[in-house]
């Protein structure tokens, strides 16, 4: 697997952890009483991002490795439809069709 | 300063300012996380990682940035919802794109180009909806 290919796993892994981060954040605004348990668990899981991340750096340009985290909105946006009843209208949907298809087009530019 | 004047938008100025700062940090914290990355060792191993930031403390500034970054996004969240506020700091990839090209001459062609464009109506549509859900 070249180094390249490895960077591009990592950063995916990158995006379903902020996912989740982004969705225990939201949830510290939504549920006052567990503001602190909430945020403890975002700043935890953006931990072990930023250490997926640093890795994917280093062997990709910060240019690909930043936006191929766009990925980070289709989950983001599925995640929030899903986990906190945030709308999933056919506008968000095509948008996320066309993310996907500007992280494979950068994935595959050499 | 006037305080809490009602816009005619139903997003406020105070919204706009927190999405600005929002991308400012975006970029930077990119720009020194990929300088600091390149000068930590290839095996990130807790004592590798703590030996290399004694030496060279980018990292502790990256820190620092990602710290001020989470604070105003919490006031981002307060204000507007989650799959609503995180698309639009995508402009941030056109900035980290240029500055990257600039400061470390990465590749600046029209894969990455036809890339980002995509990306960003992909974003654009995804941002499309409303600012925050009436309260049921």
């Amino acid at each position: 697997m070249s180094a390249r290919l490895v960077g591009i796993l990592l950063v995916l892994a990158c995006t379903a952890v902020e996912g989740l981060a982004q969705i225990c954040l939201k949830q510290s605004t939504r549920q006052p009483g567990r503001r602190a348990s909430w945020i403890a668990a975002g700043v935890g899981l953006f931990v072990v991002e930023a250490l997926l991340y640093t890795a994917a750096l280093q062997r990709l340009e910060v240019s690909v490795a930043y936006s191929l985290g766009a990925m980070s909105f289709v989950v983001v946006a599925l995640g929030a439809a899903w986990l906190l009843g945030e709308p999933l209208p056919v506008t968000r949907r095509l948008g996320i069709a066309f993310i996907v298809a500007g992280c494979a087009v950068l994935a595959a530019g050499g | 300063m006037s305080e809490e004047t009602p816009s005619s938008s139903p997003i406020g100025r105070r919204v706009v300012a927190v999405l600005a700062i929002a991308i400012a940090l975006d970029t930077l914290g990119q720009l020194l996380w990929k300088l600091a990355a390149t000068r930590l060792p290839a095996t990130l191993s807790p004592d590798a990682l703590l030996h290399s930031i004694a030496r060279d403390p980018l990292p502790l500034l990256v820190i620092g940035v990602f710290v001020l970054q989470l604070v105003n996004w919490l006031l981002v969240l307060e204000r507007v919802d989650l799959s609503y506020a995180q698309p639009l700091t995508a402009l941030s990839y056109v900035s980290v794109c240029l500055l990257s090209a600039w400061l470390f001459g990465e590749r600046l062609d029209v894969h990455k180009g036809l890339g980002v464009l995509l990306v960003l109506v992909g974003v654009a549509l995804v941002s499309a909806g409303p600012a925050r859900r009436k309260s049921p």
